[in-house]
């Protein structure tokens, strides 16, 4: 193919090859963006166009048609929340609200969940209605939830709609965060546009640390893990020794955590190079020592959004205890069924409603036995207990969330109760010591005092121009090197 | 730190280092250090990018128009090339190939005999009865025979293997190819040998039909009792590998037994009074050369106990574990060695070597067929060729170059991840090539 077929190839959308913030593509998208961005950085109205249209290109990229969707989605919100806003009638107020969440949790519904109740359907009456298999749009339930909390928002009057509906859209299709979250709140981010052009040192080096850093949890630590190891185990966990399996769900309690938290760093850390300031969306959650705790750390955005928009209109602990762990558990199943459209993220949801509700009557009693943390030494042992007992939770849950059906996952549990074998330790790590090697610097990293990331960071701020590039291409040289890894082949165990 | 704005930093850093990376694409890049070597950067690498010229493949033989194999004869005229055929090429004189073991399968057809016998070896490819499960009971529906022949006293696998129910106390001692056993305790060809402790049990159970017919035990030599669903059983070996059969109770659909004695176990043997039977030899993770430390002595008692008519070895995919390697010297000696000492030691007994399967690997983001795959198809083609044995393509079978990356991503899935092994779905597919393969070449004995 000749220079230009291939330049238009990769211009083009390419269900193939979606762009990703780790692709040669986005560095020249993002360098394209931020030149046009220097142009008109000193004009708000330029500012928001470009923005707008570069991110709506990146959707594009990701996508292809699908970034219809987004325009759409906003031109319906923007309009209905102008119009609750005007409204004085609380009841046509309510309705225009209940309109609104109709056509977010319509589309969502109809791109997610359509085939899963066609299944059950067809389940319960014999039936043989045809699944559709539609395509997901990418970032249908990040900008879906946005869309909602906006429209509550005003309808709560907590906030004002915006009334340029370029800042709307912007809003929404934001790049950094269109595809993977974090959840951004409009109340937080529309300010933002007003403000001008302006980053200072630290701005540049937390950026920089948070798309570095996001990054080699991305590329390095999560990818390579899955592809050498995790996804074995989990497609056939039968075949593999109760060891190998156990390690397989504490692989991917890290990979998911530096897939979801890498990517959200990196999207972080884009946006604070343009002067927006997102707030974190992980903060360390396997140092949690309870499952309360857990979800204060974990997938902050979504969490509080939970929170706001589900558990507290469902009455929160307003109405007295039963409701309260009933609108736990309803606002977890709900959280479960979000993640995807099977009944292994129900029960992955219904399992964590049950464990916070455990947790919140566990702290009552807690009171009373003050004896446990009555000394230094016995307050930290019983945190460390709190946190392997948390952790190993959140890995029984991560079976369910991963595993492609109940069954497989259940295999998985019975390798591990029945068929241990942990004689085979050294062994295993023997086979994969890539994988165990990045699983431990993983693990290390994860509980490293923050004081060690906040020394790194402010080395990236200090760091002038010439000396950031030569960070950046040794780093981009380093992930080329990592990408291109043979994979391993695996064996099965020897025993 | 120094104050003002440092909106330009972002720009600045960014076209720097696609710069920088820009000029690296544009020199050569890659640098040696030890063994190693790095791999090129090339930011520009989407741009210049031909389109991929297709190697010129080993052409897979269509469906439609591959050869019958009734054409296939000791004589046949033009040679078959053997990497690219998917039925069994037959190899050696009268004896041997497959001859001799469907001329047994012809005399239990005819009602001259009552049984024949498959030890079918292999790795953790056939693991759990894996493939064998299928091509045994499409054999046992066509020739007769019920039962799944031999089970060892312990196995990683139980839980996994669907053609028994199977469970075990957890007391036994397990010497196999892996660990050194003690002098004295010769493992069986499975490569195990099993030592109960006191108390230690097994508990077999049909999956299907209701009660077991023919039961064998294989033990050591030694003396003393097993008690089978609570009667008691007196075992006096007198050699290094007995047999002691039984006929199951009826009565009782399971067979539970308690082992009071400190003679060594090697299984049971499930059989019908008539018929076809397969044993599944598996062993996870070996290439086949460690059969080479199985005394002739043991091969010769198990065959005076449990004759076999057909021998099968199918290794391949623990030879694999560098995808790019092509030099199997480490194998090859010693295989063949194994390979020689078998036939001498088994002159009329019927070999098949089955080849590796196809092995894929990740090479510029898309699944391959491994380079190693072909230079050791090869080499188990050469000794199969030079010891007058039986050979198998699988590679060829499952669909040739790239088989293995389309059973993995197709809409129906028929291999692991792993691009290695193949799932229950898969691994029934090769029992069905195997059988028609098999048949193929008893029919056309038939003519």
């Amino acid at each position: 193919m000749s220079f230009f077929e291939n330049l238009k190839a990769q211009v083009l959308y390419n269900p193939e090859e979606p762009i990703l913030f780790n692709s040669a593509f986005f560095l020249f998208f993002f360098a394209a963006f931020l030149c046009c961005y220097q142009l008109v950085r000193k004009n708000e109205r330029g500012r928001v166009w470009v923005f707008t249209l570069f991110s709506l290109y990146f959707f594009y990229k990701a996508c292809g048609a699908y970034v219809g969707l987004v325009i759409l989605s906003a031109i319906v919100d923007f309009y209905l929340s102008n119009r609750i806003h005007a409204e004085k009638e609380e009841r046509t107020r309510r309705i225009l609200l209940w309109l609104s969440i109709l056509i977010n949790i319509g589309m969502l519904f109809y791109f997610k969940y359509t085939d899963f109740f066609i299944n059950i359907i067809n389940g319960v009456s014999n039936g043989h209605i045809s699944p559709l298999n539609l395509l997901l749009p990418i970032g249908i339930s990040f900008y879906t939830f946005e869309n909602l909390s906006y429209t509550i928002d005003v309808y709560r009057k907590e906030i004002k709609p915006v009334d340029n509906f370029m800042d709307y859209l912007f809003f929404l299709s934001f790049f950094p965060k269109l595809m993977m979250g974090p959840i951004v709140r409009a109340a937080d981010f529309i300010p933002q546009i007003k403000q001008p052009y302006n980053i200072n040192q630290e701005d540049v080096g937390k950026g920089m640390f948070l798309i570095l850093g996001g990054l080699f949890k991305k590329v390095v630590i999560s990818d390579l893990i899955y592809q050498n190891y995790v996804q074995y185990i989990f497609d056939d966990p039968t075949r593999y020794t109760g060891i190998e399996c156990l390690f397989g769900v504490y692989a991917y309690a890290l990979v998911i955590y530096c897939d979801f938290s890498g990517y959200s760093d990196m999207a972080i850390g884009i946006a604070r190079w343009m002067g927006f300031k997102i707030p974190p969306n992980f903060d360390k959650p396997y140092k949690s020592s309870s499952i309360t705790e857990f979800w204060r750390r974990w997938h902050i955005s979504l969490s509080s959004w939970l929170r706001d928009y589900i558990y507290i209109p469902l009455g929160g602990n307003r109405k007295g205890k039963v409701r309260q762990y009933v609108n736990l558990m309803l606002t977890m199943l709900i959280g479960g069924f979000w993640h995807g459209a099977s009944w292994n993220f129900i029960f992955w949801g219904g399992v964590h409603g049950g464990a916070l509700g455990l947790d919140k009557l566990w702290g009552q009693w807690n009171k009373k036995i003050a004896w446990f943390k009555a000394t230094p030494a016995r307050a930290r042992l019983w945190k460390i207990g709190g946190v392997l007992f948390t952790f190993h939770l959140v890995c029984f849950c991560w079976i369910f969330f991963k595993a492609a059906t109940f069954g497989s996952a259940w295999d998985l549990i019975h390798q591990v109760t029945f068929n241990f074998q942990g004689h085979l330790f050294f062994q295993l790590i023997g086979a994969y010591p890539q994988v165990f090697l990045l699983m431990a610097i993983g693990y290390i990293l994860h509980f490293l005092p923050d004081v060690a990331e906040q020394k790194l960071e402010f080395r990236l701020g200090k760091l002038p121009v010439w000396g950031s590039v030569a960070v950046l291409v040794l780093f981009i040289w380093f992930l080329a090197q990592v990408k291109s890894l043979e994979p391993m082949i695996p064996i099965y165990l020897q025993f | 730190m120094s104050s003002g704005n440092k909106h330009p930093y972002p720009f600045v850093i960014v076209l720097g280092t696609l710069c920088c990376l820009g000029v690296l694409s544009l020199i050569n890049n890659s640098f040696s250090f030890g063994h190693h070597t790095t791999r090129p950067l090339d930011i520009l690498a989407d741009l210049k990018k031909e389109e991929e010229t297709q190697e010129p493949e080993t052409a897979t033989i269509p469906a439609a128009a591959q050869k019958d194999s009734t054409t296939i004869a000791a004589t046949m005229a033009p040679p078959i090339d053997y990497a690219t055929y998917p039925g069994i090429i037959e190899y050696g004189d009268r004896n041997s190939g497959m001859r001799s073991f469907v001329n047994a399968l012809k005399a239990l057809r005819a009602g001259q005999r009552k049984k024949v016998r498959i030890a079918y070896f292999g790795d953790s490819m056939i693991e759990g009865d894996l493939i064998t499960q299928d091509l045994r009971d499409s054999l046992q529906h066509y020739f007769g025979g019920e039962g799944v022949g031999f089970v060892p006293a312990t196995s990683v696998v139980s839980g996994f293997r669907t053609s028994i129910r199977h469970s075990f106390s957890g007391n036994w001692m397990d010497y196999h190819f892996k660990n050194i056993p003690p002098k004295g305790t010769e493992l069986g060809i499975s490569g195990h040998v099993f030592l109960p402790a006191a108390q230690s049990w097994v508990k077999y159970q049909p999956a299907n039909k209701e009660t077991f017919e023919e039961v064998s035990l294989l033990y050591g030599s030694g003396g003393g009792e097993v008690m089978i669903n609570n009667k008691p059983l007196r075992l006096d070996g007198k050699n290094s590998l007995n047999a002691k059969s039984f006929i199951s109770d009826s009565t009782q659909n399971s067979l539970t037994l308690q082992f009071k004695t400190s003679t060594l176990f090697y299984g049971a043997c499930f059989e019908s009074p008539a018929g076809v039977f397969l044993d599944n030899y598996s062993f996870r993770g070996i290439s086949g050369i460690e059969l080479g430390k199985l005394s002739k002595n043991m091969w010769m008692q198990m065959q005076s106990v449990r004759p076999y008519d057909l021998i099968v070895l199918h290794y391949g995919a623990n030879v694999l574990f560098l995808p790019e390697n092509t030099k199997f010297d480490w194998y090859e000696r010693p295989m063949v060695k194994v390979v020689d000492s078998l036939r001498q030691l088994f002159p009329n007994t019927s070999f098949l070597i089955v080849g590796t399967a196809d092995k894929a690997y990740k090479k510029k983001g898309k699944y391959v067929t491994a380079p190693g795959v072909k230079a050791l198809m090869k080499i188990q083609h050469n000794f199969a060729e030079s010891r007058g044995m039986a050979y198998w393509n699988l590679f060829s079978a499952m669909g040739g170059e790239g088989a293995m990356a389309r059973w993995v991503e197709g809409d129906t899935t028929y291999a692991n991840k792993d691009y290695t092994h193949f799932n229950f779905r898969g691994a029934s597919k090769i029992g069905g090539l195997l059988y028609k393969a098999i048949m193929d070449e008893y029919k056309q004995e038939q003519l």
